[in-house]
């Protein structure tokens, strides 16, 4: 029985790749630009945390590139070390934390990361963990949620 | 024979002393810890004496710092 030449093989279907990619546009129509709420819904996300939540004694929303979109205070010094401690989260694990929790004695750090968006919250010491990561994970959803349903009513390639 | 709303009363006093004794002794116990999540429920404690935790802590320190100012 002849056997059968396995390279010759490989190579057509490689030709057959490179013919049919060559039929996909490098863009296509329909994809659309990174979700980012506008700072105003940051600081209404800011808010409604802060209402949801006694204990937050400030927080922070940061865009996909980690830009400061919203804070409760000064959004330099916000925008640095919320960035500092998402940086120290990255690097102590193989992939990018979806939750940060630090707890010390002057108070507690939560860090949540959704579709892009991070939002960083210091709150009182002993700060219920699940109720305050639901709270920020909640606030988060919806913000990114309600920006791409903006987005997709008014949103022209 | 006890009102009805009496032992009621009772029964709420007994859990919320169990619950303030059980946040006494959460508050006496509890040490300070950095924990980090990944997508599917992976989770992992960074000591304060490892390099890790030590920057963790560290940029917590900072936040808390941080939002203290007004």
């Amino acid at each position: 029985m002849p056997e059968t030449a396995t390279i010759v093989s490989q190579d057509a279907r490689a030709a057959g790749m490179a013919s049919m990619l060559t039929e996909v546009p490098a863009t296509t129509s329909h994809r659309s630009p990174p979700a980012v709420p506008t700072p105003g819904d940051a600081e209404a996300a800011i808010a409604r945390l802060r209402e949801m939540s006694a204990d937050v004694r400030g927080c922070a929303v940061l865009g996909p590139d980690g830009e400061l979109l919203a804070a409760s205070g000064d959004p330099q010094r916000w925008q640095e070390a919320a960035a500092v401690l998402l940086g120290a989260a990255d690097l102590a694990g193989d992939a990018p934390a979806e939750l940060v929790h630090v707890a010390t004695e002057d108070g507690e750090v939560f860090a949540v990361r959704h579709a892009g968006l991070a939002i960083v919250v210091v709150s009182e010491r002993f700060a219920l963990a699940s109720l305050m990561a639901f709270d920020m994970r909640t606030v988060l959803r919806d913000l990114a949620n309600d920006h791409r349903q903006v987005r997709s009513r008014t949103w022209r390639p | 024979m006890e009102k009805p709303h009496r032992a009621i009363l009772d029964r709420v006093a007994g859990y919320a002393d169990e619950a303030a004794a059980y946040l006494r002794r959460r508050r006496m116990s509890r040490q300070p810890f950095a924990r980090l999540y990944w997508p599917g429920g992976r989770g992992a404690d960074f000591p304060p004496d490892t390099e890790a935790g030590r920057t963790l802590f560290l940029a917590a320190s900072r936040l808390i710092d941080v939002a203290r100012e007004r």
